[in-house]
């Protein structure tokens, strides 16, 4: 672990303030403090975030908002949240382990990191933590690694799983910097790896991300997150699914679907969802809207499985959602 | 007493936190040693740069094998690494130990220790199972009969993968010296086993050298061995005149401290049309880490288990630039075990036959190899019990034939042994005058319970109540007792408890009609239930010595080693588990378990179902979960407890647990076996029988992930 100098900030603007080039904000750091003991992250200082007032969960304007400090375990259990957008507690519930939950903030898990094992070892080559040095997982042991929205130079998950339940609710990320504050959908914040897998975001330098912003959808209050994992609990998730689907006299109107734990970023199954609409929801419908899932899949040796895995994975979830009602 | 549910008398301090374990020693002026490791897996290091270390703030010194502490090679083979840490430039394998920097704190070590640079001479490491390598060499292990003879014949392969003990606590020791006199804190199956290496490798006589090693989190078979970090603290404190700690980081424990090899087991059987066996032959392959020595001999628990005229067994060596491969829980039955349980079940679907009447129909009565009887073997009362209890009868015949909503429901059992035997240890009691006893040998509790078996056994000998009995373990100046580890802690320092509870009353009795304060003074008298009696006249012991003006009695008491070669001993148990694999994503969970244990005498009821319970969720890790994956750089590269599954809680179902307390009388007057690693054989095997019955999908590579069930 590198010395670091370490400020508290109680306003935005004295955080905003304080950050510069080899800052990095502290929220729960769940995320930060680990890497840092790695080595994996140097940040020469380190600016406290917890007292800024980005905080508070409620419905405004057709929104739910969630402040990002706000801990992963109080937006899981807030009763707006599991009525409005269960499948936003579902996931966080499905997270890390309720010692880390209690800690660890949105705003931190949307920026967290991924958990490839190359990534975290210092002694390993890796273009995400060195660009340039190249990707040891392409040709290495990649059980874990992504088949979706991956490139030659990176092929990491991005391992947050309630950002996948944003990614499918079209939810938005308002940012924050000295200039003022931009809002971007969660799903373009993320950046594929591509050449700059060092670049995982649109996030400035010293900007904030102040709150999530996730739109009312009624019908989604039928709504799942199915997590599939070798161990039945405090896992990364080998694939996930966020499904949302709308029902009426057995035929689909409506869904929503993203993935985690096989992309690059919290992915969007668009092309699923349009084959969905209008179908019968049946498990033979849902199957063979689950093929196209996997367009463009890359897959490595280990992670073959994935593809397979994640069209099943679907269809389960998609069992789920359907029969919710 | 003994057999009743007894609290582990530790408990409450481990618990409360208030248990010394090694790395919380505490002594005034201790500096801190963090080890600086290979970031290779094979070559030769040509220098290294420590000035930036040396400079750095709190640095005292920064040993290299370009500058190192001496030590002298080691001698005694221990499971562990095959050279001392720092004396030569060879790298063997990624994560070994080539600089040990020594500072004020832990933060300044270990900041320093990152500033120091290697260079190397670098050669591609050997990292391919069993594939290409160097110098792999096959050795017979033995032969029974001949031929193989039959009319069906099975054959398949079955591997594992590499696996980590994943004790909790990490590797740690501290060390301080006065004088010429070394005292050591540290993690230890044996504080013998400590006091030994350290004896050779300092050049120390073992006298003068103290090994404190009380509570231990957890081993495995993983701190059986000593790893760099033990003498490396114990050198430097020397050097430097300063007492040092030295804690392996988890990445480091997973590099250095031990693994189970990956194997691999080619098994050919040949059985009559009814059943029996024929002929077995089990080639074995293992792997051997170049840190160290030891491999696994994978396939000789077919040697033991099921009858049959003709055996062969064979092992071959691989060797890979990894550390040492060592002991953990059944070294060679936990591996050796899925595959012919696995294999038997194969079998019995091919014959068409229930997978407890084959067992039952190849019963070993005489060990299948030597054809010697058996010192005690229940194991069909295992099978029958197990299968009333746990509803065999109703199984399904047919694999996939049962669901519950989108699972896929099978059960499966298999075979548990473990050998047995019994050492020499010896024990010391003494009677306190405020009428407790205390009871000490080396022993190690590992987390096992062995402190409660001293308090049980000596309480029961003595005829007190446990809580007055100070157990006093893990001391290498006490008593040489057993080590913990081959099961065979219980079994050996029970009968030396005994004895040496025994002794004591003798000594008691002494005091009490020779010494003239003693109410009992040239009488007759007897020992009962922790008094002296004479006539009418009763005093407990406390209150003997309290009159008497004497600060106690003690004895020693050993127990022989068993030398007995006309019979085998072995512990044996039948598991049976239901597991549940889902029909769309694949994810195998264990539901429902049975285990029923043959072990000798039970001394602690409460403790022993803890132990088979520990062994089967170890199992369960071991059949769905854990794998330690090496990559070409021969790094271990899910080195870290987020990446290398263990069991989590939501993964374990009840675990019931039967013991038939069936004494065995030949191995001790105590008749207890072990039961430490008898748990975890077999689990695999009854696992991927419950998979298969379930899904119809015969997985042969642990571990059974979902990936192999799509
Ligand atoms: C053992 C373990 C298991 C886990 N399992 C899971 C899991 O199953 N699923 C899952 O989704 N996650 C999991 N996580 C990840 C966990 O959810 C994240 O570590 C956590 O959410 C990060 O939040 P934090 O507040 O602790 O962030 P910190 O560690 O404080 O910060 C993380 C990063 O975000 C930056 N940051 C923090 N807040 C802001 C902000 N408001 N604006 C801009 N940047 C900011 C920091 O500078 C830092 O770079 C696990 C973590 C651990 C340690
Ligand atoms: S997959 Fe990405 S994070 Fe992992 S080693 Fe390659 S570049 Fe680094």
């Amino acid at each position: 672990m590198h010395a670091f100098d370490y400020a508290a900030a109680s306003t935005v603007r004295g955080a905003l303030d304080l950050a510069g080039p080899g800052s990095a904000f502290l929220a729960g750091g769940t995320t930060l403090v680990d890497l840092m003991k790695l080595d994996v992250l140097t940040p020469d200082r380190v600016i406290d975030v917890n007292a800024l007032p980005l905080k508070g969960i409620r419905l405004h304007d057709g929104a739910l908002r969630i402040g990002a400090l706000e801990r992963m375990s109080d937006v899981a259990a807030h009763p707006v949240v599991r009525s409005v957008h269960p499948v936003i507690s579902k996931a966080l519930l499905l997270s890390a382990s309720g010692q880390v939950r209690n800690m660890a903030s949105i705003g931190g898990n949307l920026m967290q990191r991924t958990r490839c094992d190359y990534f975290r070892d210092v002694t390993s080559a890796c273009n995400k933590r060195r660009p340039g040095s190249g990707c040891p997982a392409l040709t290495g042991v990649n059980r874990n690694h992504a088949v979706l929205g991956t490139s030659d130079s990176c092929v990491a998950t991005h391992a947050s799983d309630v950002a996948v339940a944003f990614v499918a609710l079209d939810a938005q990320v308002v940012l924050r910097s000295k200039d003022g504050d931009r809002v971007a959908p969660l799903e373009e914040f993320y950046r594929l790896p591509g050449s700059t897998p060092d670049r995982e975001n649109v996030l400035g330098p010293g900007e904030l991300i102040a709150e999530v912003v996730v739109p009312v959808l009624p019908w989604a209050r039928h709504s799942t997150y199915l997590k599939i994992r070798d161990r039945q609990s405090y896992e990364f998730a080998l694939t996930s699914v966020a499904a949302a689907v709308d029902v009426k006299r057995g035929v689909v109107q409506d869904v929503r679907l993203a993935a985690g734990g096989v992309a690059a970023k919290p992915w969007r199954l668009r092309a699923v969802e349009e084959a969905l609409k209008g179908g019968v929801a049946i498990e033979r419908t849902f199957a063979e809207a689950a093929e196209s899932a996997v367009d463009g899949a890359r897959p490595l040796a280990h992670n073959a499985f994935k593809t397979a895995l994640l069209k099943r994975t679907i269809v389960r979830a998609l069992l789920d959602a359907a029969g919710a009602r | 007493m003994i057999g009743r549910p007894v609290d582990r008398v530790d408990g409450r301090i481990k618990v409360t936190g208030a248990a010394p374990y090694a790395a919380d020693t505490k002594i005034p002026g201790v500096t801190c040693g963090y080890l600086v490791t290979s970031t290779i897996g094979r070559g030769r290091l040509t220098g290294m740069d420590t000035a930036a270390a040396l400079a750095s703030p709190g640095v005292l010194a920064v040993y290299t094998p370009f500058n190192p502490l001496k030590l002298f090679a080691y001698v005694q083979e221990q499971n562990d690494e095959r050279f001392p840490p720092l004396q030569d430039t060879e790298i063997r394998f990624f994560g070994q130990a080539i600089g040990f920097v020594v500072a004020e704190t832990w933060e300044q070590a270990r900041d320093a220790a990152g500033l120091v640079t290697a260079t190397y001479d670098q050669q591609p490491p050997v990292t391919e199972f069993p594939g290409r390598t160097l110098q792999a060499f096959e050795e017979v292990e033995e032969v029974v009969g001949t031929q193989t003879v039959g009319d069906i014949t099975f054959t398949a392969s079955y591997t594992t993968p590499f696996q980590h003990h994943c004790a909790m606590e990490p590797h740690a020791t501290v060390a301080t010296w006065n004088g010429d006199h070394l005292t050591v804190y540290t993690v230890s199956q044996g504080a013998l086993l400590v006091q030994r290496r350290l004896s050779e490798t300092l050049g120390v006589d073992a006298a003068k050298i103290h090994v404190l090693s009380p509570h231990v989190g957890g081993g495995f078979g993983g701190k059986w061995g000593n790893w760099a970090q033990v003498p490396l603290a114990c050198a430097a404190s020397r050097a430097l005149g300063r007492p040092v700690k030295a804690v392996l980081t988890r990445e480091q424990v997973f590099a250095m401290a031990g693994h189970r090899p990956r194997t691999k087991q080619t098994l050919a059987m040949t059985c009559t049309e009814d059943g029996k066996l024929t002929s077995i032959v089990n080639d074995g392959v293992t792997s051997r880490g170049l840190g160290g020595n030891w491999s696994e001999s994978v396939a000789n628990w077919t040697l033991t288990t099921y009858a049959s005229p003709n055996l062969r067994v064979t092992k071959t060596v691989v060797p890979l630039n990894l550390g040492a491969a060592t002991v953990m829980r059944a070294p060679g039955e936990a591996n050796g075990s899925f595959a012919l349980e696995s294999a038997m079940d194969e079998l019995a679907a091919q014959l068409g036959v229930d997978p407890v009447e084959l067992r039952l129909r190849n019963y070993a009565t005489l060990v299948p190899n030597t054809g010697k009887p058996w010192s005690g073997k229940h194991l069909d009362e295992c099978y029958r019990l197990g299968a009333e209890e746990f509803g065999w009868s109703k199984r399904p015949k047919q694999v996939r034939a049962t669901a519950d909503g989108d699972w896929l429901v099978g059960t499966g059992m298999a075979t548990a042994t473990y050998g047995a035997s019994r050492g020499q240890a010896s024990i010391k009691v003494r009677l306190h005058p405020d009428g407790t006893a205390s009871v000490s040998g080396t022993a190690a509790d590992l987390g096992t319970g062995q402190y409660t078996v001293f308090a049980i056994l000596a309480a029961d000998e003595l005829g007190i109540p446990v809580t007055r009995v100070r157990p006093d373990l893990g001391d290498s100046t006490s008593p040489a007792a057993a080590n913990a580890g081959g099961s065979n802690s219980t079994c050996t320092n029970g009968p030396a408890v005994q004895v040496a509870a025994k002794a004591v009353q003798t000594e008691l009795i002494t005091l009490a009609t020779t010494n003239p304060r003693s109410p009992f003074y040239g009488k007759e008298v007897s020992y009962r239930d922790g008094s002296v009696s004479s006539g009418g006249l009763t005093m407990s012991f406390g209150t003997l010595l309290t009159t008497c003006d004497v600060g106690g009695v003690e004895a020693v008491g050993t127990s022989p080693r068993l030398v007995d070669p006309e019979h085998g001993f072995r512990s044996f148990g039948a598991h049976f588990c239901e597991v549940r694999v889902h029909r769309l994503t694949g994810e195998p969970r264990v539901t429902r378990w049975l285990s029923v244990c043959d072990a000798g005498t039970i001394v602690n009821a409460k403790a022993a179902r803890s132990q088979i319970q520990g062994a089967v969720v170890m199992g369960i890790g071991q059949a769905l979960l854990e794998a330690t994956e090496v990559d070409v750089s021969a790094r271990f590269t899910n080195a870290n407890l987020a990446s290398y599954l263990v069991p989590v809680h939501a993964d374990i179902p009840r675990i019931d647990v039967r013991f038939l307390d069936h004494s065995d009388p030949v191995i001790s007057g105590l008749g207890a076996k072990g039961i430490g690693e008898l748990g975890i054989v077999g689990v695999a095997g009854a696992i991927a029988n419950a998979v298969h019955h379930a899904t119809g999908v015969r997985v042969r590579d642990l571990p059974i992930t979902l990936d192999k069930l799509l």
